[in-house]
Parts: C-alpha cells; sequence; structure tokens
C-alpha cells in the first residue's frame, strides 16, 4: 500500500493526473471524432478535393448562414428549395424570410432592413457567390439524388455535409464565401472518383 | 466523353458504317423531313434561331457568307433558266425547298480532323461540339460536305441582343464568342430535360417527349424527330416504311411509294436526317 502512507497527498496527485488525462484523452477523442466524420461521413461518397480562398462578397443584408443552418438546424433545402427539383439551388423569395421573420428576432437591425425591403415590395439584390462560367451546366438536381437521395444510408437531415462538397462549410460562415475553386478540373476529380459520367454534353453545351 | 475516352475508343466511333451503325448507344436520335410538305416558309430557322440563341449578324456580313443559321432553307428552281422575256427577277413557279440542319452523321466527317477533340460523337448518337474546347480551326467546316458549321469570325454577342433583348436568351445554351464552331445540335438541351424528366420519373424516354424546335415549330408538321432505337417511335416508322436506314448507302427507287433518300449518302457519312421526296424529272 505505498499510497496508503501519505493519503491525501497521493490521491490528490493521481486526481490531478487523471483529470489531466482526462482533459487528453477528450480532446483526443474529439479530434479523432472529427478526422472521421471529415473523412467518412457521407456514405457512397469521395468528396472532391481543393481548396479556394475567395473573398467577402458585399450582400444587401449580411444574412448569418451560421444562425441559420448551424445554431438552428435549419435545412439548406429549407430556403434554398429549387436544388433538389432544377439546375440551380435558388435564392428563397423574401416572402420565405418573413414566414419567420414576422415574429422572430423583429428587433434586430438586420431583420429591420429586410422587414424594409418587404414593405417596400422589394427583393434584396443578392450577388452571387458561386458563379461558373456560363459555358458551364452545373445540375443540383443530380447532384442531391446521387448523394442524398439515392444514396444508401444517407439521411437528408445530413444534406449539408453534401453541399459542403463544393459550398464548403457554409453554416459556419455568415455570408456565404467560396471556398472551393469549382475548376473543371475539381469537378473532373470528383466525377472520377464518383464515377459520375464524362460525356462533355453533359455540362458543356 | 473526355478526350482519354475519345481516343481510347476511336475505332469504335469511326467504324459506325460497316457495322450498321449502331454500337452500345443510349438512343440514336435521327429526324425525317419531308420535302413535299415543305413550304419553305422559314419559320423553322427561325424557331432556331429564338432556341438557340444564335447571334444575327446582319445583312452587311450575311452577304459575305457569315450567317449563323443553323437550320437554312436552300432553294432551288424546277428551270433556272427564266427565258428570253425576263418579266420577273425570279421565277415564278417551280420553286422547291429544302431545310438543311446538321446531318449528325454517323461517321462525321468533321469529327476525326477537329485537332483538339471538340467535335466528338455522344452516346446517344448525336454529333456534338463542344464550344469552350473548340480553337477554331476551322478544319471541321472545311471537311462538312455539306457545309452546315459556322464559324463566329466576330463576337456577335456584342450587337445581336441589344439591351434588353438579352432577356430572351436560352439559359440552358451557352452564347458562344469569336473564333468558335457552331452548328445544329438536334437540340441536345431539350434532349438532356427530357431525358431528366424521364430519369425523375423512373421510366424511358417516350417517343414525343423530345420536341425540337424546328419540328414545333413547322406549321405543315413536315419534321419528324425520335429515337431511332425506339422500334415503335413514328421517326423509325417512316425510316422503315420508305426503306432507308443507317449503314445503308443508297436507295431502292423502284418502288413509286419510297420517297426517303439522305443527302449525298454516297459519301458514306451515314446522316441521321432522312428527306422524303420522290426524285423527278425535269
Amino acid at each position: 500500500m505505498p499510497y496508503g502512507l501519505i493519503p491525501g497527498k497521493v490521491s490528490q496527485s493521481i486526481r490531478n493526473t487523471v483529470s489531466r488525462f482526462n482533459k487528453v484523452f477528450g480532446l483526443l477523442c474529439l479530434l479523432v471524432f472529427f478526422a472521421g466524420s471529415a473523412s467518412a461521413e457521407v456514405p457512397n461518397a469521395v468528396p472532391p478535393k481543393g481548396d479556394h480562398d475567395g473573398k467577402h462578397v458585399e450582400q444587401p443584408i449580411e444574412f448569418p448562414h451560421d444562425i441559420h443552418a448551424r445554431d438552428n438546424k435549419i435545412n439548406c433545402m429549407y430556403c434554398h428549395t429549387y436544388a433538389r427539383r432544377n439546375n440551380v439551388a435558388g435564392i428563397p423569395p423574401t416572402s420565405k424570410c418573413m414566414g419567420c421573420h414576422t415574429v422572430i428576432a423583429t428587433d434586430k437591425p438586420r431583420i429591420k432592413k429586410l422587414t424594409e425591403y418587404w414593405v417596400n415590395k422589394e427583393s434584396p439584390k443578392w450577388k452571387k457567390v458561386h458563379d461558373l462560367p456560363d459555358f458551364v451546366h452545373f445540375n443540383h438536381e443530380k447532384h442531391l439524388n446521387r448523394f442524398i437521395f439515392n444514396n444508401e444510408g444517407m439521411e437528408v437531415e445530413r444534406a449539408d455535409e453534401v453541399c459542403a462538397f463544393c459550398h464548403g462549410e457554409v453554416k459556419e460562415m455568415t455570408v456565404a464565401r467560396k471556398v472551393k475553386p469549382l475548376t473543371m478540373g475539381f469537378c473532373r476529380q470528383c466525377h472520377e472518383d464518383n464515377n459520375g459520367p464524362s460525356d462533355c454534353w453533359k455540362c458543356h453545351k | 466523353m473526355s478526350l482519354e475516352n475519345v481516343l481510347k475508343n476511336w475505332s469504335k466511333y469511326r467504324k459506325g458504317h460497316e457495322e450498321g451503325g449502331f454500337h452500345d448507344y443510349e438512343h440514336m436520335w435521327g429526324m425525317s423531313i419531308d420535302l413535299d410538305k415543305c413550304t419553305g416558309c422559314n419559320a423553322c430557322s427561325v424557331a432556331c434561331y429564338a432556341e438557340n440563341n444564335i447571334a444575327v449578324v446582319g445583312e452587311e456580313k450575311f452577304s459575305k457568307g457569315q450567317g449563323m443559321h443553323w437550320l437554312r432553307i436552300e432553294r432551288y428552281w424546277d428551270e433556272p433558266d427564266l427565258g428570253e422575256d425576263k418579266i420577273n427577277e425570279y421565277q415564278i413557279h417551280g420553286a422547291s425547298f429544302i431545310p438543311m440542319n446538321c446531318q449528325q452523321c454517323n461517321a462525321a466527317t468533321c469529327e476525326p480532323v477537329c485537332p483538339v477533340a471538340a467535335t466528338y460523337h455522344t452516346p446517344d448518337g448525336l454529333n456534338a461540339q463542344v464550344y469552350n474546347r473548340c480553337i477554331g480551326s476551322r478544319y471541321c467546316s472545311n471537311n462538312c460536305p455539306y457545309r452546315l458549321r459556322y464559324f463566329n469570325f466576330f463576337s456577335y454577342y456584342e450587337d445581336s441582343w441589344p439591351e434588353p433583348l438579352q432577356m430572351q436568351l436560352n439559359p440552358d445554351i451557352s452564347v458562344r464568342d469569336k473564333g468558335v464552331m457552331e452548328k445544329c445540335t438536334f437540340c441536345v438541351q431539350r434532349i438532356r430535360k427530357a431525358k431528366d424528366e424521364a430519369a425523375r420519373e423512373d421510366r424511358d424516354v417516350f417517343d414525343g417527349d423530345v420536341k425540337t424546335a424546328c419540328q414545333q415549330s413547322c406549321a405543315t408538321q413536315a419534321i419528324v424527330f425520335g429515337d431511332l432505337m425506339d422500334k415503335n417511335s413514328a421517326v423509325t416508322k417512316v425510316w422503315a416504311k420508305h426503306e432507308v436506314a443507317l449503314g445503308k448507302s443508297s436507295q431502292n427507287k423502284a418502288n413509286p411509294d419510297n420517297r426517303g433518300y439522305r443527302v449525298l449518302e454516297g459519301l458514306n457519312t451515314d446522316p441521321c436526317v432522312m428527306f422524303l421526296e420522290r426524285v423527278r424529272e425535269v
């Protein structure tokens, strides 16, 4: 019983070690969890690779994606509703914003600005952040079908992880910023990894 | 098809004619144009301009042969000679018309000459032109026996759609810039849309799902468009009725009911557009 000799001190040191161990272990667990979640979250998919440092785009209202998508866990497709059935994901009409914001957070400056637009019957002139060249015809519907709706083991609630393939972690941003290169090489690499079509006339026409 | 695929499967794409035209195509889009119904009204050409963002070049450039009409109506006269007393500038009788759009040849002469594989055959039997790959060598145009490829000598888009006409542009198809070859695509954006819709409803593309702009606007319904691999499609029936088939290079004209032919068949280009007209003695 070596520890029994000076119980208080030793137990204190043990407690310290244990707590430190716990902290380190917890951090490790967290790291492993995040690493794991980053590499193999979406089933049957190899995420495209590449990064881009896009400039901040000035928008009429500084829309906080983080509050909506991260804190309140609103699905991307709630607002970008055309994504699942059309080429373009779409910007929601002001009426959709007002559906909630006639009652929620009406005292905040951004919402006051939004309400002003709504009362004046104007739409905010949102600027396009992820703008592809005009000769590229990207189809959101096909990609969502492949990675979410027709993808076994994938829940619709986690759609944002698929969106993040090309749009980055938008739920960590306020105003969306382009963080993926969205070049043809970026697209082709992903199409090769995920057995996407390779016919030129699928995207260029 | 990527460039790699084109290079790897080159012989496969080029061997259409000897093997009867078909490989493992998903579709084989084909057309039939009844020249006895055609009145030469040019509605198809206008519809094509509207659908495909074709630039209007103006009279001066048009007279230099720089017109961008993907579908042009060629006009021929039975008697080119107006006779002794030339009252009119043109004949009053005896005009015949032939709408000429890209013939979508299976053994296309434009494809092997492209130095950058900007023109190639798609898995649905279309002769594709990829604008952003095109470098403007114009070899394809020079090698096309029908002269149905059009080159953007200038940035026509700058004056072609003055404000607010740019709002009428079709968003499903690119606006071409200077230095790029273009041609009829069989309204590929409509084909893709029909295929997407079919995929959404988990079915095959039905006959009649795809209507090309020229077909839609044809006042006399002279144009029939469809999938030649679909045994029950209207276009297959017309082709079969007039004994025109992919891989054939001449027509038996002994039967007076057989009006079908393809333009310059003897060149073995194996086009997907068939015309209905009884060859007449003038």
